[in-house]
């Protein structure tokens, strides 16, 4: 007769200590980071690291600078002309900022997925393979397959496996923003940026991208920025409050939603003025 | 100290949600103490008809608990309230289920009065009460505690229940005694038994009343802890 006891049926969920993770364990590493935009500070000495294989959320009022640090990780500030980034971002111990990065080819291992569904207007098959088509892949085999694993891991698949041929912007806004999501992955990145990946859905789409951001994390790091601090606290496994270009606390995401350490944080996510 | 800070919400619905819940959680703390004063009062005085109103007063607990139950159900799927108001609703609720069961002990000890005692068994019954006002007295600064959510207060009472546990086994061993000596008064001084148990009981509900404040406050459970490392908190 198998024996579990109450205490191995508590401990199904191994904690990470955010503070002393193994090289392996980490998949971004942020040292000091500060970001100005013109002579507005917008980040404030940022350091952290954010574990492999898991969901890390960012949450925080309106220009707290969480957006702008997950633009940071796949160097989107770039395109800001005023804007000036100190400190490093390492991925496998390489930092991003380095003069001979190259930044399309961070990219592709650096996925981003914004707020709004923005599939191209194409076929749903040739939206996934967009990324691929680009960097020379036109072997009919591979791409085929690619769609099928992206469109699958992407919890869409079966919803589309008949249309594929058909426009993209046909779709409902969760199933756009799932192949949205597809595209994103099939060029398989090492972690995926949803930046407020469902704040334009229905709740039923909502779920559905939750349960698809679970899935996610088995393949890729998944680093997350929600105004909706209930699903912070679904999806993620490690949460980061910001506050005014500060990183006020970062922890587990039971302790920070039950037992925060700041007051800050605290009246934040209990909906008190700060 | 004060640590109950429920206003300050952006929302001041769930402000008002929060201070309702907890005036009637007061109100219910307030009935049970008077439910227990009157059943030891009703027992040392003698006095059926304040035994009665025990009795019928035990209704009213019930009641208020599966209101309290029931706001605090629509403030967790209204509000999903986090941290310390989350912590709060647990308290309540875990607070709620204790004190309904203080009034049943209550309860309990009032039926003793409903039985005759000779005279040479009130000594008994003035045991009994003497082990009752301490429990009272544990109770009234539980619920003082919880009102103020004094979280220094209820580490240092935390400990009155051992005290507690003591003196009714000091009283078990001489109801023993009694039982020995005359097996004939056995029925009666096994009501008095079957009281100075709901008393211990009453003890231990209030020890995890005191734990309750601790959780909220702290954010720390303090099942199950030994009395020094409850020290150290």
């Amino acid at each position: 007769m198998i024996s579990v006891t109450p205490k191995k049926l508590l401990e199904n969920d191994p904690k990470i200590d955010l503070r002393s993770l193994t090289p392996e364990q980490v998949a971004l590493d942020i040292k000091n980071l500060n970001l100005y935009y013109g002579d507005k500070q917008a980040l404030q000495n940022i350091t952290m690291s954010i574990p492999k294989g898991q969901v890390t959320a960012f949450i925080g009022p309106s220009g707290c600078g969480k957006s702008t640090l997950l633009r940071c990780i796949n160097r989107m500030n770039d395109l800001v002309d005023i804007c000036k980034i100190e400190g490093e971002i390492n991925l496998h111990g390489e930092n991003i900022y380095d003069r001979h990065v190259d930044v399309a080819s961070l990219r592709r291992k650096v996925g981003m997925v914004f707020q709004r569904p923005n599939p191209f207007p194409k076929t749903i098959y040739e939206n996934v393979v967009y990324g691929l088509r680009i960097i020379g892949e036109n072997n009919r085999r591979v791409l085929d397959e690619a769609v099928e694993t992206a469109l699958r891991s992407a919890a869409l698949w079966n919803e589309v496996k008949d249309r594929l041929h058909e426009s993209a912007l046909g779709l409902s806004g969760g199933q756009q923003q799932r192949l949205v999501i597809a595209r994103a992955i099939a060029v398989k990145p090492e972690v995926l940026l949803l930046d407020e990946p469902t704040s334009a859905l229905d709740p039923i789409s909502t779920l559905t991208i939750e349960e698809l951001i679970n899935d996610l994390k088995k393949q890729f790091t998944v680093v997350i920025v929600t105004h909706n601090m209930q699903q912070a606290a679904r999806v993620s496994d490690q949460t980061a409050f910001m506050y005014m270009g500060d990183l006020i606390e970062y922890s587990d995401t039971n302790t920070l939603f039950t037992t925060p350490n700041k007051k800050r944080t605290e009246d934040y996510i209990t909906g008190r003025y700060g | 100290m004060n640590s109950i800070n429920v206003g300050r919400h952006i929302s001041g619905q769930f402000n008002e949600d929060l201070e309702r819940v907890i005036n009637h959680v007061m109100q219910m703390g307030g009935l049970v103490e008077q439910q227990l004063s009157d059943a030891l009062n009703s027992v040392s005085d003698n006095d059926e008809e304040l035994a009665k109103k025990v009795l019928a007063s035990d209704h009213q607990v019930n009641h208020l608990e599966v209101s309290i139950d029931d706001e605090c159900t629509r403030i967790i799927a209204k509000r999903q309230p986090a941290a310390g108001d989350l912590r709060l609703i647990m308290a309540i609720v875990k607070t709620i289920a204790d004190l309904e069961r203080i009034g049943d002990e209550a309860e309990k000890i009032a039926r003793v009065t409903l039985e005759s005692y000779s005279s040479k068994q009130q000594d008994l019954l003035h045991s009994l009460d003497n082990l009752g006002r301490r429990v009272l007295e544990f109770l009234q600064e539980t619920l003082d505690a919880f009102t103020r959510m004094d979280v220094e207060a209820a580490i240092e009472i935390h400990s009155t229940d051992d005290k507690i546990n003591r003196e009714y086994e000091a009283l078990i061993r001489q109801l023993m005694t009694y039982m020995m000596e005359d097996p004939r008064a056995i029925p009666q001084i096994m009501s008095v038994l079957w009281s100075a148990r709901a008393l211990e009981r009453i003890g231990d509900r209030c020890q995890n009343i005191c734990e309750y404040i601790i959780y909220f406050v702290k954010g720390k459970v303090v099942r199950h802890i030994t009395a020094e490392e409850m020290k150290k908190l």
